[in-house]
């Protein structure tokens, strides 16, 4: 993208959203004053305003007061721009074109900038981490595919971390880089906030609550993908609290795909295409898993609080923990799911949509009203609910379950049965009647479980890695418990003698959840 | 291909017929797909189908062919009424040649069997359809074929589909009434059958009023029940599917399941009465569907457990009445509160 695209993407942008927000007097004071009103607040807290900022939103709020409904559409503009170049201007076109070239070196300065000594001394053997990321799945696909169209990948959240090892993915693939949404708490990490920017992340600013801003953030997105530029969002909105994969989506951006290529076939553009292609990243060990179901179990229902303070701006925990993957030679899995177009239908490599018995089927058919492609609000709604459905099943197909998830599954089912009637945040917290149980009771279980998981891989269902796929119980839970205690402030669980006492529930609950809540292992997730 | 008609319907059975011959007498232009060619024919040239409405005038607008592939193509709405059991093998063909553009209704009550799929979910199987509906009602086709009016509901997630379906029927006899709840209109159209099945019987015995009102209320209920625990609105099923079509199908001596109970009660054995009857009595599949499915959910419907007795474990009409009247009786409507 040249610095022209750029400003022609930040006129568009702007267009659209004052568009959208029309001509009315009423509706227009009323978006100015909300947004002016949310800014305003925002600024009281937030530490990292400037003065500049809130000399603007004074200016802008002492003018609109005593102005007429022209003036104050001026005003509304103003901010549209000011929303707009900020979410762009954190984009370099110049950096996103070096990055190509420049993503190697940017990784090692990641690792390295973080302790270069102890990072080189620490790995035994040799190891790096491109031995222990695995991308599998359809990446042949993925890259003709990013040939003949635009890209939207999707991929399932569960760390901080996704996104950098999803754009470290896409680099290993030879794509060129995403441009992807990251928040603004990523940034305060200094070379992993560096790291991102040269990767093609443009910054969220999750403390700007005015749906104007929002509306800013989705069309920004709409109109990179109109530009050709891939995308990468993660439709779940945030990481997963409970552990388990998601099976509601945010339909905003999701939809912005279709939005893209109805306006693409609109102008005739020569490459109308989006495909939007689900990614699933599965890990062993997740960085912030203590936080994570802490938050999940305090809010259970409610809205959830934006984490500021985790795991993840603490340089020396992700440092810990990148050691930990490497000398347990834990394996990522990041698998690339089959592609699809904007209503949820299969893709092939040659772009061409599929219906279910594999048909080839003429998409741009699916928007034609009166025989010309067009907008139409209830059906295109409906049908960006189509494709969240496609993607979901895509998720759970291609969820890698490994011997920690199978481990906490089953040792928190025995938690739940022999402590029938115990509330659950008590058996969390107490541990219930007994804190161990017999080895024999934990592998029959495990047994039993492991040949259902093993039914439904057979079927296509979810996938396993090499250790559930291959390994004996002793080897599974081996392999469990050495990651279980390696990481973690405490270990979730430990064997002494013949008995396997569990330490940490919460952890139990958190790695079990992948599994209770598959949809094809009956989609519970607990509490 | 030019989409030069205004509907194809595909299925030449009573149903089917009856309602191209709706659509063809207000001037749409429609096209009745039918399998056989001799029946094709007969209905294009002479204007009847005595196959399955024997003595009926049909509509001189009113073609047929019996060539699918040439026929969906030209249609911008598609509407497949034909048994569920012959359903997913049509729905299949139909999805060779249908676009993404074309409408694709059903008015198929039933289940799929094997699969417990709804007929929506069929067509989503098979074709590349995404604006898919279902049309459903009390709509018995010897009332309607003469000339008395009737109402349906067109249900849909997509307005489009809805607003489609209502024009092509606007200033026909048949109101088409419009809804978002497609679960609930399938489980409707699906599960009145199995009620139709005991209000035969009970009618033939000569129960009642009082026992004929227990048995469409309770068995109201139950399809609510089962509809809801499928993600359905249990508002729905007061509607023109629901109440609406049970009232209908229970009351009329017309209904295949209606004459279906009645044999029954007289002691007739199942295999006996289906080895008789032309057309088929989509109500004696569907309880066998629609009890291992509440069996799976956990539910218990008593009227569900007693018809599916009388089909398929040999029980006699009085033994499941009887068994019906022993069950400790519980709330009346409590079960239907939202949980």
């Amino acid at each position: 993208m040249t610095p022209e695209d750029r400003d022609r993407v930040e006129v568009e942008v702007v267009h659209r959203v004052m568009e959208r927000l029309g001509r009315d007097p009423a509706s227009v004071e009323r978006a100015l004053f909300d947004t002016l009103y949310e800014e305003r607040r925002r600024l009281e807290t937030d530490l990292a305003a400037t003065p500049a900022e809130a000399a603007f939103y004074d200016r802008l709020h002492a003018e609109a007061v005593r102005a007429g409904p022209d003036r104050q559409r001026e005003a509304l503009r103003e901010v549209v721009w000011a929303f707009t170049r900020e979410v762009s201007g954190r984009f370099d076109p110049t950096v996103y074109w070096l990055a190509t070239k420049v993503v190697p070196p940017a990784l090692d300065l990641l690792l390295n900038t973080m302790s270069p000594i102890r990072l080189l001394g620490s790995f035994p053997g040799g190891a790096r981490l491109d031995d222990q990321v695995h991308v599998t799945g359809e990446v042949e696909r993925l890259k003709a595919l990013a040939r003949a169209g635009t890209i939207v990948m999707t991929p399932t959240h569960t760390s901080n971390l996704d996104s950098i090892l999803v754009a470290y993915a896409i680099f290993r693939m030879g794509l060129p880089p995403f441009t992807y949404g990251a928040g603004r708490n990523l940034f305060s990490n200094k070379p992993i906030g560096f790291f991102m920017h040269h990767l093609g992340a443009y910054q969220v600013d999750r403390r700007k609550k005015a749906d104007v801003y929002k509306d800013v953030l989705k069309t920004y997105a709409g109109c990179t993908i109109e530009a050709g530029r891939h995308n990468l969002f993660f439709p779940g909105g945030t990481r997963s609290r409970s552990g388990a994969v998601e099976r509601r989506l945010k339909m905003g951006l999701l939809g912005m795909g279709l939005d893209a290529y109805i306006h693409n076939l609109q102008a005739g553009r020569p490459r109308p295409d989006v495909f939007v292609v689900p990614v699933t990243i599965n890990y062993q060990l997740v960085l912030e898993a203590e936080t994570l179901i802490e938050d999940h179990l305090k809010e259970t229902g409610r809205s959830r609080y934006i984490i500021e303070d985790d795991e993840f701006s603490r340089p020396r925990r992700i440092l810990d923990f990148l050691n930990k993957l490497l000398s347990l030679h834990s394996s990522v899995h990041i698998v690339v799911g089959r592609p699809l177009d904007v209503f949820g239908n299969e893709v092939d490599a040659e772009g061409r949509s599929l219906d279910p018995r594999g048909r080839p089927v003429d998409r741009t058919r699916y928007v034609l009203s009166g025989g010309r492609p067009a907008f139409d609000r209830q059906r295109d709604e409906e049908y960006t609910r189509e494709l969240a459905a496609a993607v979901v099943a895509s998720f759970h197909r291609d969820t890698v379950s490994k011997s920690v998830n199978l481990a906490s599954d089953v040792v928190f089912r025995l938690l739940r049965e022999r402590n029938p009637g115990l509330d659950l945040y008590r058996l969390l917290r107490t541990g219930g009647a007994e804190p161990s149980f017999p080895l024999t009771d934990v592998y029959a279980r495990l047994e039993d479980t492991l040949a259902r998981l093993r039914d439904l891989a057979a079927k296509g269902l979810l996938r396993l890695d090499e250790t559930l796929a291959r390994g004996d119980p002793v080897a599974i839970l081996g392999e469990a418990l050495a990651h279980l205690g390696s990481y973690h402030r405490r270990p979730a669980m430990v064997r002494r003698g013949d008995r396997l006492f569990h330490e940490d529930r919460n952890l139990l609950l958190y790695y079990g959840n992948r599994l209770a809540g598959h949809a094809a292992m009956g989609g519970l997730v607990r509490p | 291909m030019t989409r030069d008609l205004d509907i194809a319907v595909v299925g030449g059975g009573a149903f089917g017929t009856t309602l191209a011959s709706l659509l063809a007498e207000t001037g749409r232009k429609v096209v009745l797909w039918v399998r056989e060619e001799g029946l094709a024919r007969a209905i294009h040239r002479r204007h009847v189908n005595d196959r399955y409405l024997p003595g009926v005038r049909l509509p001189r607008g009113l073609r047929a062919t019996s060539d699918l592939h040439g026929l969906v193509p030209r249609a911008p709405v598609v509407l497949i009424v034909v048994p569920s059991e012959y359903f997913r093998g049509v729905a299949r063909a139909v999805g060779e040649v249908l676009e993404g553009d074309q409408v694709l209704v059903h008015a198929t009550k039933g289940i799929e069997v094997a699969t417990f799929r709804r007929m929506s979910e069929v067509l989503r199987e098979e074709t590349c359809a995404l604006k898919v509906g279902v049309l459903s009602g009390p709509n018995l086709s010897g009332e309607i074929m003469a000339g008395k009016p009737a109402g349906a509901v067109i249900a849909s997630r997509y307005d489009e589909v809805v607003a489609a379906v209502q024009a092509l029927f606007n200033g026909s006899r048949l109101r088409t009434y419009g809804g978002r709840d497609v679960v609930g209109v399938e489980v409707g159209g699906a599960f009145k059958n199995i009620i139709a099945l005991a209000a035969g019987a009970v009618d033939a015995l000569g129960m009642g009023d009082n026992a004929k009102a227990l048995l469409l209320t309770r068995g109201l209920g139950e399809m609510a029940r089962f509809g809801a625990a499928l993600g359905a609105d249990v508002v729905t099923f007061l509607g023109l599917a629901g109440l609406g079509d049970l009232l209908a199908t229970c009351a009329s001596p017309l209904s295949r399941n209606h004459r279906f109970g009645e044999r029954l009660a007289a002691g007739e054995t199942p295999e006996r009465i289906k080895a008789d009857m032309t057309s088929v009595a989509e109500g004696v599949p569907t309880t066998a569907a629609v009890y291992r499915q509440a069996v799976a959910l956990g539910l218990d419907l008593h009227i569900v457990r007693a018809v599916h007795a009388v089909l398929y474990e040999g029980w006699t009409v009085p033994d499941a009445l009887a068994w019906l009247q022993s069950n400790p009786a519980g709330h009346d409507v409590e079960a239907l509160r939202f949980r």
